[in-house]
């Protein structure tokens, strides 16, 4: 029985893991390239979780249908906020907090117009799959909960080929280690900064398409939560390395999700964090991690 | 030798100003003052100061700066309710008790920028799980502790005296050596310990005395309200509340925590009264706004603006 | 006063120095040669406790440095400026020199004093109040190293401190740089332009991927063949 229970949440931490290494990946582009603390990361995942119910409200459609248009519409949005603030924030003295300040305001900003446009109340999308639930041995596996970690999987296998493979994602990856460089290069910083944010964002609002799926209620409150949680996962992955705050995500929700087996419900919250700051006190620099630190 | 003058002068003018205010301030009771707004100023200028000597003067910013107040309040309401003791003992515990978190938490501050305001967050969440995961008979569990008692009077002048020591504190180290030291780490913390800076001990120094401040504070609010929970004890708005109020007033100042929280709290207050509806909506665009126009703060932008208003601000 | 011996530095596989040996006599100059990325500033960071040795020992005066944290090597007499100067952008000139000797016991009064006097030998006192992000690349090395003299070390480790320098300010520069000689200093001079290193230093070494490749008087390398190579070949 017991096995059975680890079994199962092994694979649902599997699952949110990957979701939560989404969250991660698309942070840490922002905070790499620019150095942008977005504190409101978070809201943007909701946004995708509202904006999959709205498209299948209104179109009745599959809902992994919506992610084209939920990624190029925020990916638009992500640009808009780019040119709005960073620039700016750029020549500032202090990129790092104004970033946190100004985006902790967006954050509000984007929490206070969901909480208007949806009401307090938690909503739940009302789409099932046909069948509802795989059954392999004696885990239960719901079938949208493979669903959103095929999807997952897809849009990372896209995301590294991106990264790794294209020439922007090589821009991007040397802007990451090396801001200096990439303008020697001949790369224009700000071009590429804007096309990073924009993806970014349409990540996160992606990943909050696949997080409707897994999670049966969703609420505009929760923006904050997901930020949290997408910083973590960066630190532990290692700033700066898209990929390893994947790992990092799939280490923490995979512990999130076994504790909740064996801990009682309110310590199992802490689980993850713990392993944050035993990683961090072992590899300072994250399991992937360069950054230098004394 | 004019830049002594410079110092001494401001200084003089800032202490009277701090004589009257506090002059002021004390007597609003004996008048029969509402003190629910000015409780609660005292509280974020104490605050948003007492993280001002980590974020401001040492470079560091602690997301997670609650950890110490929410220590501090259960520190204070274990010992007055759990083991019957008067509440000049629960404000001994929760000074211990900020002293003790601070050095388990020191090592931390070996990362930096970003990785550790992260992770100080991470601590702060940490405390508020382990506390309400704890027996009910020791810190209340999930239920908090009510302390059975309230003097709101006591608390409003213990808070006032709080800030005075805090405002004092911050006036002193901006111009002592340790200020300096701390200082010169915020700029570049490699170079200051090659130039022969114990950075390791300046910067505990300014971490113990932070933390201090932030438990002392959450001991005088939970006498003040006369209960804790950990949903309030520990909520993470109070890090950022204070972090916003110090930073809108001019991070590395000791008048810019004062001026940022002054006007902040107006500024949510007008919200409030006029704009119900949209008020969370209109404080993020404050917040936006500021930081677009004024990113040094309010008193650090003036000093930067107009050099010669060094002589009044600092 | 200082023995570096068998110093090897390796970077994950990357070897940065590769057992070196080399001696500082009482008042002397020592030059450190290579192109970029020859070892030079490691050897320098390892001596002053940025990084710490991976195999090899240092003593000054009979004192082992590996392991010593770098405020420790500072107070033992050692400073050093950058190759980019690091000075506390947002502290004032005087501040600046003030910060190597907060932990003194002298008063206020006096070490702003030396500061100032200090900010004066060079020309700067009347701007002693402007924040060191104010001042030029050249003016900023030139503050660099007088707060490595408020600690009056007995060795001090200058990297590149021509490079980049308006020819006045060398002058300048130069012209303390002699003056600490006279007074007893020995110094370790980091350099990629020959010239300069030529006319200051009795002795001479020069680097190449991390190893030693030559030693001796200027007249010495100069006509060395693995150094002409290692600067003009390939």
């Amino acid at each position: 029985m017991m096995t059975t229970l680890l079994i199962q949440a092994l694979v649902s931490g599997l699952i949110l893991g990957a979701l939560y290494g989404l969250i991660g990946c698309s942070l840490t582009i922002i905070y790499g390239t620019m150095r942008i603390v977005n504190f409101s990361h978070g809201e943007f995942v909701v946004a995708g979780c509202f904006a999959v119910l709205m498209f299948f409200s209104a179109t009745g459609l599959h809902p992994l249908l919506s992610i084209p248009l939920v990624f190029v519409a925020f990916f638009l949005v992500g640009m808009c906020l780019y040119y709005l603030f960073v620039p700016r924030l750029n020549r500032g003295d202090d990129p790092e907090v104004a970033s946190f300040l100004t985006f902790y305001g967006v954050s509000l900003m984007a929490g206070a117009i969901l909480l208007f446009f949806f009401q307090a109340d938690t909503r739940s999308l009302n789409y099932v799959f046909t069948p509802s639930v795989f059954k392999i041995g004696h885990v239960f596996i719901p079938t949208a909960h493979i669903a959103a970690l095929a999807t997952g999987i897809a849009i990372i296998a896209a995301l590294t080929w991106f990264l790794y493979k294209t020439i922007y994602g090589k821009a991007l990856r040397a802007a990451i280690m090396n801001r200096d460089a990439i303008q020697i290069v001949g790369v224009n910083i700000n071009t590429l900064s804007a096309l990073a944010f924009g993806l970014a964002i349409a990540i996160a609002a992606s990943t909050g398409v696949l997080l409707a799926l897994v999670f049966p209620a969703f609420g505009p409150f929760s923006g904050m939560d997901y930020t949290l949680i997408g910083f973590v996962v960066i630190v532990l992955g290692g700033l700066g390395h898209p990929i390893g705050a994947i790992i990092g995500g799939i280490v923490f929700g995979i512990a999130e999700q076994v504790a909740i087996v064996f801990l009682p419900q309110s310590l199992s919250q802490a689980v993850g964090f713990v392993i944050l700051i035993a990683a961090i006190t072992l590899r300072p620099s994250g399991l992937f991690g360069k950054v230098a630190l004394r | 030798m004019s830049s002594n003058r410079l110092v001494w002068t401001r200084t003089s003018i800032w202490l009277g100003f701090l004589a009257l205010l506090a002059l002021g301030l004390g007597l609003l009771p004996a008048y029969g003052f509402s003190l629910a707004f000015w409780f609660y100023l005292l509280l974020w200028i104490t605050l948003a100061s007492g993280l001002n000597i980590m974020a401001g003067f040492t470079g560091y910013l602690p997301f997670g700066y609650v950890a110490f107040y929410g220590i501090g309040a259960y520190a204070a309401a274990v010992t007055v309710k759990m083991h019957g003791l008067p509440i000049w003992a629960g404000f001994i515990a929760a000074a211990l008790a900020g002293v003790v978190l601070s050095l388990l938490f020191a090592r931390t501050m070996v990362l930096r920028g970003i990785y550790f305001s992260i992770v100080s967050l991470a601590l702060a969440v940490i405390c508020r799980l382990l506390i309400a995961a704890m027996p009910e008979d020791v810190a209340g569990g999930s239920y908090g502790i009510a302390l059975g008692f309230s003097n709101p009077d006591g608390a409003y002048y213990a808070m006032l005296a709080l800030m005075l020591a805090t405002l004092l504190t911050v006036t002193w180290l901006a111009q002592s050596r340790l200020g300096m030291a701390l200082r010169a780490i915020r700029d570049d913390p490699d170079t200051a310990e090659t130039v022969g800076i114990n950075i390791g001990r300046v910067r505990l120094k300014a971490w113990v005395l932070s933390a201090v401040i932030a438990s002392m504070t959450g001991a005088i609010e939970a006498w003040y309200t006369s209960i804790v929970d950990t949903e309030t004890a520990f909520n993470l708005l109070v890090s950022t509340k204070a972090v916003i109020f110090a930073v809108a007033g001019g991070l590395g100042t000791v008048i810019g925590p004062v001026v940022g929280t002054v006007v902040m709290l107006i500024v949510d207050d007008l919200i409030w009264q006029h704009f119900p509806v949209l008020n969370v909506f209109l404080l993020g665009l404050v917040i936006v706004l500021l930081m677009m126009f004024l990113p040094s703060g309010i008193v650090g932008s003036l000093i930067r603006a107009k050099p010669f208003l060094r002589r009044i601000l600092f | 006063m200082l023995e570096v011996n068998a110093l090897r530095k390796v970077f994950g596989g990357l070897v940065a120095v590769d057992t070196i040996s080399f001696t500082v006599p009482e008042n002397s100059i020592l030059g450190l040669i290579g192109v970029n990325g020859s070892g030079k500033t490691t050897i320098m960071n390892c001596i002053n406790g940025i990084y710490d040795a991976t195999e090899g020992a240092i003593n000054f005066r009979g004192t082992n440095l590996v392991g010593k944290k770098p405020y420790e090597i500072a107070r033992l007499g050692i400073g050093r400026t950058f190759q980019v100067p690091r000075l506390f952008r947002r502290l004032t000139l005087t501040e600046n020199l003030m910060v190597p000797v907060l932990e003194d016991s002298r008063s206020n009064a006096e070490l702003t004093e030396k500061a100032n006097a200090l900010l004066a030998e060079v020309d700067l006192y009347r701007i002693r109040d402007n924040h060191a992000e104010e001042l030029s690349g050249g003016q900023q090395k030139l503050v660099e190293l007088l707060r490595v003299m408020m600690l009056n070390p007995d060795l001090i480790l200058l990297d590149e401190p021509f490079a980049g320098v308006h020819p006045n300010l060398c002058k300048v520069f130069l012209d303390q740089i002699l003056k600490l000689k006279d007074a007893g200093k020995s110094f370790i001079l980091v350099s990629h332009d020959l010239t300069s290193v030529y006319s200051l230093s009795e002795h001479l070494l020069v680097l190449n991927q991390g190893k030693k490749i030559a030693e001796g008087n200027a007249a010495d390398i100069q006509h060395n063949p693995d150094v002409i190579e290692a600067f003009l070949g390939r």
